[in-house]
């Protein structure tokens, strides 16, 4: 295996940085994210960021293009999008599988999101193995492997003193080649990640959710609910927009921004009508969408078992435990 | 089990099997060692779930605002902080006092849960920095009060620190360091769901015309944001720090409500929210001796 001593890291980003807008995750005072890495930034390889790498592909807010009505015809003019290639470093066995999801959202069933796609194919995706699970993970229940990323083109792992990298595509191969004088041969076995907190029993859930549409399981679910946004703005996999404008008198641009589907205007229509009127609809849609719409649709749960809205739920929802009850409830 | 618990299921056991209640707000255990999150009973069998431990952070009273057409009486548990939040609804016609059955908790002072993670049950965890600066650890007003009430903690919080600071600080300073701050708000609302002082029927920040609030999270929406709440909030602010716990972003929510609080007290006299039921908020209502510097 190549490896390259901790303490070797930062002149590994910081070469790699000459080549490539590179993405770490950094923890400071307030908050964890993936930044663009630059000197003198520490590299925080403990645990997950709190916030997800959904934004670098898939930002909160973002222009689509701009207009000027000229007369009886309107002008319009993209906005010129400057992506560099990047590598992402560090990004979890959960946030790849969300970057699937996110991919068979954006990029499949007959229609390629541009603002998605532009910034996805110039993307390498380094994976960081977990060395162990933070209290509300539970990746491991929905059948992800925390050490083997799936659709990584590097595979880390951390090997105490060192980091361990494993090329897993044409592309990775040719990033390590290129930076082969900074790494060691090696050999070295990662070691298992245990001790799960949360588990979650999934088989059978979405097959059990087509029939409990109308299930009193629901006012039960939702009765805490505050329907704040945390965790859809949290989650890796939540990838709702909307599409607003910004117009002053004959010219404006348009742009998207996440929406969530706790809030009460998410499904409000023009005159006021709105389907999902209460929070027991919004937080029903909710684990509909993550746990048998999304299967349904793609062959896949649109979770990936992160577990930061577990953590940051501000009444404690916790998505384990409503599977629990889902797999409690009689039909 | 401790002693809180015990008494909690009691008197809850009692209320629903007797029929005066036929709701109980309270707390339970999750998944998590350090956290105390919001439970429903309404089934006697069910009060079995009821805790009290230093993560029952949740202001309770917050729910009764969903429930205002409840049939029946609603038990509802609460600490000094959320003991001032009724007070707070009740002036705000938002519930009717003889729908709850308030059962008072004095409050030790709660434990901060996100320094719990990563720890073993049982171990060291820091003091909740909200409760710091807890004047009415004990409730304001009940119809049972469960336990011996506790003594008010006197010592300087964070957050007063951090006021100091800031005022400390020339104009540009002080922007700088809320733009800073604001910047990184994802608009969740997580703070403006959790308040008790947000009460509106429909939030301005959720109306679609006139379109208050972009939806484009930018420096200046979310700066428009959160200081249009701050100063909506004002004068009703119960301080029970909510906003501030529950922001994943950990914006420093409270030292802008508590700056306002002590502005207001400067201007109108002591007056915090929702500790007297017959005193009006200083910005709800008017008086001839109010100071008129502006006009």
């Amino acid at each position: 295996m190549k490896t390259i001593v901790k303490s070797r890291l930062a002149e590994l980003l910081q070469t790699m940085a000459q080549d490539f807008r590179v993405l770490v995750p950094v923890k400071s005072e307030t908050v964890s994210q993936f930044v663009p890495w630059q000197e003198g930034l520490t590299v925080n390889l403990e645990g997950n960021t709190v916030l997800p790498p959904k934004d670098i592909f898939f930002p909160q807010t973002e222009k689509m293009y701009k207009f000027k009505v000229k007369g009886s015809s309107v002008d319009i003019e993209e906005f010129a999008e400057d992506v560099q290639k990047q590598v992402i470093f560090g990004i979890r066995s959960c946030d790849m599988q969300s970057i699937d999801c996110l991919d068979k959202v954006f990029l499949t069933k007959g229609y390629e999101d541009t603002f998605y796609k532009t910034k996805r194919d110039k993307t390498l995706l380094v994976a960081l193995a977990c060395t162990k699970p933070q209290d509300t993970c539970f990746c491991e229940s929905l059948g992800l492997n925390p050490l083997e990323a799936s659709g990584a083109d590097i595979q880390v792992y951390d090997l105490g003193d060192a980091l361990g990298f494993v090329a897993k595509t044409p592309e990775g191969e040719e990033l390590l080649a290129k930076y082969a004088s900074l790494f060691t041969e090696v050999n070295a076995v990662p070691q298992k990640v245990e001790g799960f907190n949360l588990k979650a029993e999934v088989a059978g859930i979405p097959e059990k959710l087509a029939k409990m549409f109308d299930h009193p399981i629901w006012d039960e679910v939702s009765q805490k609910c505050l329907g704040c946004g945390a965790c859809a703005y949290l989650c890796p996999t939540c990838h709702c927009f909307d599409i607003s404008g910004n117009v002053k008198a004959d010219q404006g641009y348009k742009f998207r921004c996440w929406d969530c589907c706790m809030f009460s205007e998410y499904t409000r229509m023009a005159g006021g009508h709105n389907p999902r009127p209460s929070k027991k609809e919004r937080v029903r849609n909710r684990f509909m969408h993550k746990l048998y719409y999304f299967q349904e649709r793609y062959g896949q749960l649109l979770c990936t078992g992160c577990g930061r809205c577990i953590a940051k739920c501000p009444v404690g929802m916790d998505i384990t435990a409503i599977i629990e009850k889902i797999k409690e409830a009689e039909v | 089990m401790n002693q809180h618990t015990v008494k909690m299921r009691e008197l809850a056991r009692e209320l629903l099997s007797s029929g005066q209640v036929s709701l109980v707000l309270g707390w339970e255990k999750g998944n998590l060692w350090y956290k105390s999150p919001p439970v429903f009973i309404s089934r006697v069998e069910d009060v079995e779930k009821l805790i009290f431990d230093e993560f029952c952070h949740n202001n309770l009273a917050k729910y009764l605002m969903d429930l205002v057409h409840h049939s029946g009486k609603i038990a509802v548990f609460v600490k000094g902080c959320d003991s001032r939040a009724i007070n707070r609804l009740l002036q705000d016609n938002q519930i009717k006092r003889e729908k709850l059955y308030i059962i008072g908790v004095p409050c030790p002072g709660l434990k901060d849960p996100d320094d719990a993670v990563g720890k073993k049950q049982g171990a060291e965890v820091k003091n909740s920095a909200k409760c710091a600066t807890c004047s009415y650890p004990n409730p304001v007003v009940y119809d049972a009060l469960l336990w011996e009430t506790v003594p008010v903690n006197t010592t300087k919080a964070p957050v007063e620190e951090l006021i100091a600071k800031l005022d400390s600080m020339t104009p540009d300073e002080r922007y700088a360091y809320w733009t800073e701050q604001f910047s990184r708000c994802i608009r969740c609302f997580a703070c403006r769901n959790v308040c008790p002082a947000c009460n509106c029927r429909e939030c301005c920040f959720d109306q679609a015309e006139p379109d208050w609030l972009g939806k484009a999270n930018n420096l200046s929406e979310n700066q428009f944001m959160q200081m249009t709440r701050a100063m909506h909030v004002a004068g009703r602010c119960i301080e029970c720090g909510e906003c501030e716990r529950v922001c994943p972003m950990n914006i420093p929510l409270m030292a802008i409500n508590k700056k306002v609080a002590r502005d207001i007290a400067e201007l109108f006299g002591e007056c915090a929210a929702g500790l007297d039921l017959e005193k009006r908020p200083p910005l709800g209502h008017f008086d001839l001796n109010d100071p008129e510097k502006f006009m």
